[in-house]
């Protein structure tokens, strides 16, 4: 016999596993995205950051070094409007992908929309009632969304200004800018909540799985739907 | 773009405003006298000649105006409007092209830095090589004159001739005009021309003409003598002009404001990291550790 170490098929099976099916216990792991949720996610991160990097030196000068990365401003104003067309359609099939899972209940609406976010962010909420998504994930969930459509209907009136009227341009360029400052506000903090703020998320998109001990500290209910333990 | 010898008073989306201003330069400016124009448009005919613009079919929709509008290659418009008012028809024709605004809306819309410029003289004159095309311009001017190429999708429009003017030369349209009612020189002189005009039109019976010159863009590179001045909109003309209160807040407010909440954002993270750490997973699955506290 070789004393080649034995892999730990546990792991790969988890990966294999969460080709096609989630929440379902693989040995250490949970399945918490399959592979098409993660697919259709980074679609949506990919596309969102190329209109990021060509909106911001088109929306102000002190970005205009990162028009560079494409070639200039003029190639930025091209693209953008092209990739905001792809950013919205992959944003309508996140939306209509993972609109089940994203029911509100009314106590979840009542704590995130009050107290519960301050809560939550000080690592004092009660989250033994948490499910799959908590309450805060299911808002920023519908706000993506409505932003995406909010930056679609501006965006067209920004591609095209000669065929819409004098007030829906100037309302176009206001409704453009606020929507997407409060967008890319809510993904630094996205961003910081998947990785740093809480180890063991970023996995969960990536691998496609978490750790049980991740699912019973950031969502108990789930946990305990998957596993059938407490 | 040319006459690189003009030093440039304000430039678009440029971070650090205005340049020194050292130089003091007289503000120039155009004369148009609607009262005397005759429709030749010969200054329509000598701003294609001296700029090279192709020319372009004329679209006969009724009215003795050679195009219903300005045009990427066509800067300069004699409006024509036939109106009845008390003591029989006038005919109002108004020679129309980018105003030269002192405080210029399209360089305030414009997004690409030094595509559209503003000289120490007043010409705001528009970068072919730094324009991208977006249009913000046209949203941003109170006059309706941006026009884009078809071809290039870059904004042309009147420059002043300012190549004519850096080299001591009165613009192309001054130059042709046969009855005297165009004159170029100082926005001052040009404003005491007016004056002198509009008193005798008065005297003359035209009891509501007057210089338009509106503040409301900090004045104009071309001021315009109006028999009925009480009625701007006869003339193609706004009452008001300004830069678009769409525009200024925008540009003024919320972009700043913007860039502070999304660095806001930025330092909010880093802040409760440092205070508050990760929300940390502890020992194995089967660990009490991970139970919510009660």
């Amino acid at each position: 016999m070789s004393a080649v170490p034995i892999r730990d098929r546990a792991m790969d099976d988890a990966v294999t596993v969460a080709r096609d099916r989630e929440d379902v216990a693989v040995g250490n792991e949970i399945v918490r995205h399959r592979l098409a949720s993660r697919l259709i996610h980074w679609a949506v991160a990919l596309t969102f950051f190329v209109n990021i990097l060509t909106g911001m030196p088109i929306w102000t000068p002190l970005f205009r070094w990162m028009a560079d990365l494409f070639g200039g401003l003029s190639v930025c104003r091209v693209i953008h409007p092209w990739a905001g067309v792809a950013f919205t359609l992959i944003s309508a099939v996140q939306f209509f992908h993972w609109l089940k899972d994203m029911h509100l209940e009314p106590a979840e609406k009542k704590e995130w929309l009050g107290s519960g976010v301050m809560k939550y962010l000080k690592y004092q909420g009660d989250d033994s009632q948490v499910g799959k998504y908590n309450g805060g994930q299911k808002l920023f969930f519908f706000a993506v969304s409505l932003g995406a459509l909010g930056l679609l209907v501006s965006g067209v009136v920004m591609w095209f200004p000669l065929s819409f009227p004098q007030i829906v341009r100037e309302l176009s360029y206001l409704l453009h800018d606020l929507t997407f400052i409060l967008f890319v506000a809510a993904i630094i903090w996205h961003v910081y909540l998947g990785t740093a703020a809480e180890p063991g998320t970023f996995g969960s998109m990536v691998r496609g799985t978490v750790t049980k001990a991740w699912a019973r500290l950031h969502h108990p209910r789930w946990y305990r739907e998957v596993t059938g333990q407490k | 773009m040319s006459a690189q010898s003009l030093e440039i008073r304000r430039s678009s989306a440029s971070v650090w405003g205005s340049s020194s201003g050292m130089r003091s330069v007289p503000t120039v400016a155009k004369y148009i006298d609607t009262s005397t124009c005759i429709g030749c448009k010969a200054c329509e005919v000598a701003c294609q000649e001296w700029n090279d613009l192709p020319p372009l079919s004329t679209q006969q929709v009724g009215t003795y105006q050679t195009m219903p509008t300005l045009d990427a290659g066509f800067w300069n418009l004699i409006r024509f409007d036939e109106r009845e008012v008390e003591g029989g028809l006038m005919w109002l024709m108004r020679k129309d092209q980018c105003m030269h605004c002192a405080e210029p809306g399209c360089l305030e819309a414009c997004p690409a830095p030094g595509a559209i410029v503003q000289y120490a003289n007043g010409i705001v004159d528009v970068n072919q090589d730094n324009c991208i095309g977006c249009g913000y311009c046209e949203t941003g001017c109170p006059f309706d004159v941006p026009r884009f190429s078809a071809k290039t999708r870059k904004m042309a429009k009147c420059t002043l001739c300012v190549d004519r003017v850096s080299v001591g030369l009165e613009p192309a349209c001054i130059k042709a005009c046969p009855t005297g009612c165009l004159h170029f020189g100082s926005k001052e002189d040009m404003v005491g021309l007016g004056s002198l005009r509009v008193d005798q039109l008065k005297k003359g019976g035209f009891t509501t003409a007057a210089l338009y010159d509106p503040q409301g863009v900090g004045g104009t590179g071309v001021v315009t003598v109006l028999a009925y001045a009480d009625h701007p909109e006869w003339y193609g003309l706004s009452r008001d002009p300004h830069v678009p209160l769409g525009v200024k807040f925008w540009k003024s407010i919320v972009r700043p404001l913007g860039l502070f909440a999304i660095a806001g954002a930025f330092i909010a993270a880093v802040g409760h990291y440092f205070n508050f750490g990760a929300k940390q997973v502890q020992g194995s699955a089967d660990s009490d550790t991970n139970l919510p506290q009660a």
